[in-house]
């Protein structure tokens, strides 16, 4: 009947054993150098606990380490979204909070039955990322719930349609584990920007 | 509790998306000894004076299985069905272009036809959203033609009764947020499926296909050529036949608060057979006068690029993949973007006055702000991105973490002494494409692209395309109060310069503006 139910059944199954490898695996992964194979979670280290010496230099220092980690996050998450978007489109909604939204060229894709539906037709992908910039969003904005802003720009051809040059803003929310963070999708702004190509 | 999002209907979706394609099934198996698509007519009336309109008669005897992304746009062609296209819109007057054909029934119609409307119903999906209502409500009922338009969602339902029950549901729905979920009904005329005569279900399809190819054609201009005063001159198209299209196009697209569009809401015409002889249809458009004039600044937020794409499975091509058609800006809802665009307005008044001091009221005081730039080949002008490469933050190319953190500038007063140093610019706001991607109670993002010149320095006159992401809190005097600020800049194609807009668009701007706070208006240069 529906193509991706089977394949989500299927999914679901793959995603069983990957989390259990990946859980004995990340004892021994960094966020180094080290080689690492396919995952569909965005992790990065929990941040370390700075004893404040004075108010001020709390602060800074503080901001700084949200500085890093929010660097840590979106490269991680770089480097993961756009691969899985190309080579493992199925697994990418693992990326995607539960209610998270996509806005794609003005369409709204609400939730993730919504979102597997929508990534499901869009034809496959090639992603080239040129750019990245990323920002800790304030606590004010997020009530304390730590996020990072993640806007992207490159070019992306999908199959059967001209090349594009594109926009992407994400909004990455941490949910901390005992031995990590982890980063999932809160929303996703996707634009092509169709002035670049003539 | 709400539902969760996206839980299908269960039997009567696969019911209904069956019967669908069976009738498909049907049509292709007994229209397709090829007769000629009812074109021809249609063509010859309205045919350009490129010399190729002979010839592009002859193109359209096309099977019913139409693959668009097949097809190499070749000019002839994309005119040709330019040329339909404009026809269609001029005949569907107002209306905006089919959208996607949810069911095909038969021509008899077998009742009378009620509109449904759920306003803002564009946040929801289909699925969701017929979910919700169909549990609440009391009978069961087929929506046919499901589609958004604008801002809302709608279908038709066929039965008087079922429009009643429908109309009960209302207000006793609500989303995932909290609010409730409106539904509107209309005794409005029959859904253009059912209107057609059944061997024009090729037109239909034919036509669907034709939306596509419009389109993908549009998707090739610049998203930002100025519809208002486009013409043959000013795009720098081969196709001539497009910018009269897109022309038409504008034309017909209605405003969002035209008293057309009002005029839907008010009411039942007299004689109308209906079994429910109350006032069904009340005007929830907000009349406000403020509103029209926003929006009167910002026309390019009114136009949707296309419409949706039809399912695969709905129209015989379930093998493919497509990639959905490009739409204008998204706002959440109309308070919201009201509020966006007294923000933008605002902003950028002080941005382009030469004074940035200004903007210190806009930022919190722990706000970040980066900048980043791009360069694309076919750019013209790159040089004058060279004077923003030095502060250029893209941290796939740096890896030092000093120079990561140096460039993310914080706090509103570096902010505003960086954004000083910028040279003087003159932005475009009819051109703006808004995105409002992600909003809670306490927070508001949102993306603006669009296209500013500069107008000082050894650039003088160069024009720049720029993606601006805010992130913003609610602020004082219902403004907002920016957290996050992305800048993101691009040199613009040589054909988007041409076409840009840059006069002076003379709005009452006192207006619209809320009271600035005591600070605000001693930063605001008289």
């Amino acid at each position: 009947m529906r193509k991706f139910r089977s394949n989500w059944s299927q999914g679901d199954r793959e995603r069983y054993h990957e989390r259990r490898d990946y859980y004995q695996e990340k004892a021994h992964t960094t966020h180094s150098s080290r080689v690492r194979w396919t995952r569909e979670e965005v992790v990065t280290p929990l941040l370390p606990k700075h004893a404040a010496t004075s108010s001020l230099m709390a602060t800074s220092v503080d901001f700084k380490t949200y500085v890093d980690q929010a660097c840590r996050a979106a490269e991680e998450f770089v480097n993961i979204y756009y691969e899985t978007m190309d080579k493992r489109r199925r697994a990418l909604t693992r990326l995607y909070l539960d209610k998270a939204t996509l806005i794609w060229n003005g369409n709204v894709v609400s939730g993730l039955d919504a979102l597997n539906n929508f990534f499901d037709t869009l034809p496959s992908s090639e992603f080239q990322v040129n750019m990245l910039d990323c920002q800790p969003v304030h606590e004010q904005a997020t009530q304390s719930q730590t996020t990072v802003l993640v806007v992207t720009s490159g070019t992306v051809k999908f199959d059967g349609n001209k090349q594009h040059y594109f926009n992407q803003n994400f909004l990455l929310t941490a949910q901390s584990t005992p031995n990590n963070t982890v980063w999932k999708i809160a929303s996703d702004c996707f634009r092509f920007q169709d002035w670049a190509s003539s | 509790t709400s539902l969760p999002s996206g839980h299908t209907m269960g039997h009567s979706d696969q019911a209904v998306q069956r019967r669908a394609r069976c009738w498909d099934m049907y049509q292709r198996r007994f229209s397709s000894v090829s007769q000629p698509v009812n074109l021809g007519m249609h063509s010859s009336s309205h045919q350009q004076q490129d010399g190729d309109a002979a010839m592009q008669g002859a193109h359209v005897e096309s099977p019913v299985r139409y693959t668009p992304y097949a097809i190499s746009p070749s000019h002839r062609r994309g005119s040709f069905l330019k040329q339909d296209q404009t026809h269609v819109n001029m005949e569907r007057e107002q209306k905006p272009p089919e959208r996607r054909v949810e069911v095909n029934r038969p021509h008899e119609t077998l009742g009378s036809w009620f509109k449904i409307t759920i306003p803002f119903g564009i946040k929801y999906s289909e699925k969701w959203l017929l979910n919700l209502i169909q549990n609440k409500c009391s009978v069961f009922f087929i929506p046919v033609e499901f589609h958004y338009e604008k801002m809302n969602a709608t279908f038709f339902v066929e039965n008087a009764s079922i429009a009643s029950a429908l109309k009960n549901v209302s207000g006793k729905i609500w989303d995932e947020d909290n609010e409730k979920i409106s539904i509107f009904v209309c005794p409005d005329g029959i859904p253009d499926s059912v209107q057609r005569e059944p061997k024009s279900e090729k037109v239909e399809q034919v036509k669907l296909a034709v939306n596509q190819q419009q389109a993908l054609d549009i998707q090739k201009l610049p998203v930002y050529s100025d519809f208002m005063t486009c013409d043959t001159k000013m795009v720098r198209n081969p196709r001539k036949g497009m910018a009269a299209s897109l022309h038409v196009h504008e034309e017909n697209i209605p405003k969002v608060m035209s008293s057309g569009e009002m005029d839907k809401w008010k009411g039942i015409e007299p004689g109308e057979k209906c079994m429910d002889r109350s006032p069904v249809c009340t005007t929830f458009l907000d009349n406000s006068s403020n509103i029209n004039s926003i929006l009167e600044l910002f026309p390019k937020l009114l136009c949707l690029d296309g419409q949706q794409s039809p399912g695969p499975t709905l129209c015989g091509l379930e093998a493919h993949k497509r990639l959905p058609t490009c739409k204008g800006s998204f706002f959440g809802s109309e308070m919201l973007k009201n509020l966006v665009l007294q923000f933008l307005q605002q902003y950028y008044l002080i941005y382009d006055s030469g004074d940035r001091q200004g903007l210190l009221g806009a930022y919190h005081d722990e706000a970040c702000f980066s900048l980043s730039i791009s360069f694309n080949p076919g750019d013209s002008a790159l040089s004058i991105l060279f004077k923003y490469f030095k502060d250029n933050r893209n941290i796939k190319m740096l890896q030092d973490p000093y120079l990561r953190g140096q460039l993310l500038k914080h706090t509103k007063c570096d902010i505003v002494d960086f954004l000083s140093a910028l040279p003087k610019t003159q932005h475009d706001l009819s051109s703006i494409l808004v995105d409002m991607w992600y909003q809670t109670k306490w927070m508001l993002c949102f993306s603006v692209n669009g296209v500013f010149k500069e107008v000082e320095g050894q650039s003088q006159g160069s024009v720049l395309a720029f993606t601006r992401t805010f992130i913003a809190t609610p602020g004082s005097n219902s403004s907002l109060c920016i957290v996050n600020d992305e800048l993101f800049l691009r040199g613009a194609s040589h054909q988007r310069t041409q076409s840009a807009l840059f006069t002076l668009v003379p709005t009452p701007f006192s207006s619209f503006m809320p009271a600035f706070s005591q600070e605000q208006q001693q930063m605001v240069p008289s």
